[in-house]
């Protein structure tokens, strides 16, 4: 009797150290593979959450949208692609339920908010520098010329500064046309900061939301700065990847800090945010970053939403949309050309989303 | 108590009937009627006011530099709109330019040359033209004419006489999107109404004019070079500037087109530039304090030039009618 | 007698002609320039009109007009349901401001004010107000209503609704002019006072003329963009609350639309850009159809 008993609890403290192992296993994630929250109550949310700003990360939010709408049926979400500016003055204005935005709310404007608000980072994508040049597939730009280009003082594209970094490719002697934003951007605010970072004597403009660009032509969005260089022969223009690659532009590669030439792509955004310091706001810069394959100018994007709400269906159909941007909406994202955040980072913001209360 | 029959307006036999029923009534309708033509005054009163109040913190911190200096940087809190101005401007005569020619070879061949079975077309032709909004063009005029004149027709005319005198300093540039394309959006835009009031000027040239030319052996051409044109000049100067106060107010066909390139003060007509309403309808949207106020400062300006245009115009057109009827 | 601007100097000038050759190649320019204008027009017209059918056309399924706008702006999907509501709501409550108002100061000018100080300063004015751009109506609006009231349809309609009026005056002036003096003055001798005669007798016989230009007016409001980019935002979703939230209109769809380099976003626009101009010239044929039975009838 006694050897059964004995043989009895081995064989469950082996089942038992089994089912810790197959459960420590099971449930592992990797940085490309987010676990969906089956357990979170969307079907219970209602209301309707108008949000408003970046167009930097609008397919993003569009595709989450359209998936948040089929398991949270009761809440209706909008999103309006004005730009990071005014997606900030529509959330201090009280206008707006949430805002997108790629840049930070300036010290100065924070006392028009209502309230005190948190940032929540969703996901990341490199700003490409997207060229239309016939004949011409693929470029090498480092930091210092394309500073030159967007102030100006390079105006064709068989300029020396060009030639020097592209060695043995013939160049067209075609006009540059420069596109930028017309409206206050938080791509431009990045943009405009990684050139002011990585080339400080050519970037000679006030980098921020708004950048007295000398010559430019300029449209409102990321869409509308990539119509301009799809139509335009001999156009250059910051847009995000997801829509450049929509539009079938062409991309240059950009010289980093280690002085490779890295092309756009999710793999050297997430090589660019792996090492990006987090604040304790949990907003982050990965410009300009370290590493022989990030690609220099990724940029990290933002919902901000106030802290305290006052309707309580109101804050948990905010929570809900915000889980879910964190949670299943991220295995979307590289479908359409995003990069999800680092674990770390997701689950900080996760963590954050008990702050809203109401 | 006028009672000569004809003459509307003082009621006439009706206030014969002086006191008695419904003469309350009568009092009531025409102080509805007086109110109704009043808001008209109070609109514009009020759109002059409204508007001048919200933009005199820029016109305040701006000064003069508002409307003399083209840097426009609102970051920096600077609003200089000769640019915007400009570009307003030259887009608008450019449009003149086209367009004047056209309509009046339109408003002549409608009036004095077609046979008169394509008279009635010809005006059903330009109606439609009319009526098409605006934001249509700009949508044709963005996806598919300004992407084809800048490589096909820009480009081989600035690489032909880019580099001459003269010419070279308006033939130059080559961006679909420019001032040069807005010219000709507006120009398609002003035509129908150039036309339409250039024709009616046209047929109000009495017979005897028309006869007495004929009658000395002038050709077609010669008669209305001699009695047409003489004769509805007045008139048709006037229709010219109802099409220019119309092509300076248009707003959404020349956003889309003109290339939103701010700073530019320049006679290159291939090169892109912008308008005052174009910068209006690209910035408002999220614009705050000075800027917004500086932004409708440029609505001032709109109005205050459209208005000086079409007032000109119409005393032009007015001083016209007059002559012609013999008074 | 008028001034004969043919005169004795303009029979020198036609003698002194070179010869008879040059004035004869001088009037086949002339007529071919004339000839050649009309050309000119139609190519753009042509154009135009062509793209829009061709492009716009394969928009057009039942879904058009009852979906919702999708929520992925870069895919094709969805419809227009709530662009096309938009328009027809903004419009027909700008129009039911316009058109009591417009008709009603046309009646003051024609019948009471006529030739005194104030009848010819509103007349002034209004003339003055068909000058006004489109987009400082939508500045005006954005100041003095949708900054305390918010963004929605109400903001739109009024803006329509101040550059409706000025048109909606002239023209209706010109139809109460076109009513015979007689009609009135049989009116008056039959025993009617004067609002009587107006509503009854005088407005009757102007309907088809005032009915014209009202619709003509409202289809060049239909076509407006600048004065709702303010004042209406922008919505996916029906809204047909006048007075809350925002809402969304083809023209504005059109304009954003066309400033993206997305096939399916450009197509959408095509499509919307097609359903507007269709709005707009049934309204501005079905106008042009009473004008020529007023016009048939009164000549008759």
């Amino acid at each position: 009797m006694r050897s059964s008993s004995k043989s009895l609890a081995l064989l469950v403290a082996v089942l038992a150290v089994f089912g810790v192992v197959a459960a420590a296993c099971g449930g592992s994630t990797s940085d490309s593979d987010a676990k969906p929250d089956s357990t979170y109550d969307y079907a219970s949310l209602s209301g309707t959450l108008n949000g408003s700003g970046a167009t930097f990360p609008k397919a993003f939010y569009e595709e989450a949208i359209a998936g948040f709408a089929g398991v949270a049926k009761g809440v209706t979400v909008n999103y309006n692609g004005t730009g990071s500016g005014q997606g900030k003055k529509d959330l201090a204005a009280g206008t707006s339920d949430w805002a997108g935005t790629d840049s930070l709310v300036a010290d100065a404007d924070k006392a028009t908010f209502k309230g005190p608000f948190l940032y929540f980072p969703t996901v990341a994508a490199p700003i490409t520098v997207s060229f239309n040049l016939s004949g011409v597939k693929s470029l090498n730009l480092s930091a210092a010329t394309l500073a030159r280009i967007f102030t100006g003082s390079v105006t064709t594209w068989n300029d020396p500064a060009i030639s020097a970094d592209n060695a043995g490719v013939t160049l067209p002697s075609t006009k540059i046309t420069v596109a930028v934003r017309s409206d206050g951007s938080g791509t431009t605010s990045n943009f405009s900061k990684f050139l002011a970072a990585a080339a400080p004597e050519a970037f000679t403009l006030t980098a921020g939301d708004t950048v007295a660009w000398p010559s430019a032509q300029s449209a409102k969005g990321n869409a509308g700065v990539a119509q301009i260089v799809k139509a335009t022969n001999g156009a250059i223009g910051y847009v995000d990847l997801s829509d450049a690659v929509a539009s079938g532009l062409a991309f240059a590669s950009i010289g980093n800090k280690d002085g490779k030439f890295v092309q756009p792509t999710l793999e050297g955004a997430s090589a660019a945010l792996a090492g990006a310091t987090i604040n304790a706001d949990l907003t982050y810069s990965a410009l300009n970053a370290a590493g022989a394959d990030s690609y220099p100018i990724t940029a990290g994007t933002y919902i901000i939403v106030y802290s305290s709400i006052s309707n309580p269906t109101q804050a948990s159909a905010i929570r809900g949309w915000i889980n879910y941007v964190l949670t299943e909406a991220q295995t979307i994202a590289p479908e359409v050309d995003f990069a999800p955040l680092p674990t770390a980072l997701r689950d900080k913001a996760i963590a954050q989303i008990a702050s809203i209360q109401g | 108590m006028d009672i000569t029959p004809g003459g509307s307006s003082g009621g006439d036999v009706a206030s014969l009937l002086g006191v008695g029923p419904g003469r309350r009534a009568d009092q009531l309708f025409h102080s509805v009627a007086l109110v109704a033509g009043l808001f008209v005054l109070a609109i514009l009163g009020l759109i002059a006011a409204s508007t001048t109040h919200e933009a005199w913190p820029a016109f305040r911190s701006q000064g003069l530099s508002f409307v003399t200096s083209s840097t426009w940087i609102p970051a920096e809190g600077k609003f200089g709109a000769l640019a915007f101005i400009y570009g307003t401007v030259l887009s608008s005569l450019l449009a003149l330019l086209l367009a004047v020619p056209v309509s009046l070879g339109i408003a002549l061949y409608a009036n004095e040359a077609a046979p008169s079975r394509i008279r009635r077309p010809i005006i059903y032709v330009l109606d439609l033209l009319a009526a098409i909004p605006s934001v249509v063009y700009g949508l044709w005029g963005v996806i598919v004419l300004a992407p084809f004149l800048g490589p096909n027709v820009y480009s081989p005319i600035n690489d032909a006489v880019g580099g001459w005198p003269v010419i070279g300093w308006f033939l130059n540039g080559s961006s679909g999107r420019s001032f040069m394309t807005a010219g000709i959006i507006l120009a398609i835009m002003i035509t129908p109404i150039v036309t339409s009031l250039s024709r009616e000027v046209i047929a109000t040239v009495p017979r005897a004019q028309r006869e007495a030319a004929y009658a000395m052996g002038a050709t077609r051409w010669e008669m209305i070079r001699l009695a047409v044109l003489p004769w509805g000049r007045g008139g048709i100067v006037g229709a010219i500037m109802l099409g220019l106060g119309r092509a300076m107010g248009e707003t959404i066909a020349v956003a889309l087109v003109i290339g939103s390139q701010a700073g530019q003060v320049t006679t290159h007509l291939f090169e892109a530039g912008d308008s005052m309403a174009a910068v209006i309808v690209n910035q408002f949207g999220e614009a705050s304090g000075t800027h917004r106020a500086a932004l409708v400062g440029l609505g001032v300006v709109l109005f205050v030039v459209t208005i000086i245009v079409n007032v000109s115009a119409r005393s032009i057109v007015a001083r016209f009618d007059r002559q012609a009827q013999g008074i | 007698m008028n001034e004969l601007f043919v005169t004795t100097e303009s029979g020198d000038l036609l003698l002194s002609d070179t010869t008879k050759r040059s004035r004869r190649i001088r009037n086949r320019l002339a007529s071919i320039w004339m000839a050649g204008s009309v050309l000119v027009a139609v190519v753009p017209l042509a154009l135009v009109i062509g793209y829009v059918l061709i492009k716009g056309v394969g928009q057009l399924t039942p879904d058009w007009f009852t979906k919702d706008l999708p929520a992925v702006t870069r895919r094709a999907g969805g419809g227009m349901g709530p662009a096309i509501v938009g328009t027809l709501l903004i419009t027909a409550v700008a129009a039911g401001m316009a058109v009591p108002l417009g008709v009603l100061g046309a009646i003051y000018l024609h019948e009471y004010g006529g030739r005194g100080r104030l009848g010819r300063l509103i007349r002034f004015m209004a003339d003055v107000m068909t000058g006004v751009p489109s987009i400082v109506m939508g500045l005006f609006v954005y100041t003095v209503w949708t900054i305390a009231h918010g963004l929605s349809a109400f903001g739109g309609a009024l803006a329509l609704a101040c550059l409706m009026l000025p048109i909606i005056i002239r023209t209706t002036e010109e139809m109460l002019r076109l009513v015979p003096d007689e009609l009135r003055q049989a009116s008056y001798a039959l025993g009617n006072r004067k609002w009587r005669t107006i509503l009854t007798v005088v407005l009757p016989a102007a309907f088809g003329g005032i009915t014209s230009g009202v619709m003509l007016a409202i289809a060049r409001a239909a076509g407006e963009t600048a004065p709702l980019v303010f004042t209406i935002g922008a919505a996916r979703n029906l809204n047909l609350s006048i007075f809350n939230g925002p809402t969304t209109a083809l023209s504005v769809q059109i304009f954003g639309n066309a400033q993206t380099p997305f096939e399916a976003a450009q197509a959408r626009a095509w499509g919307a850009a097609l359903t507007l101009v269709a709005i707009v010239f049934i309204l501005t044929i079905l106008a042009r159809i009473v004008a020529a039975r007023v016009a048939r009838r009164h000549n008759a």
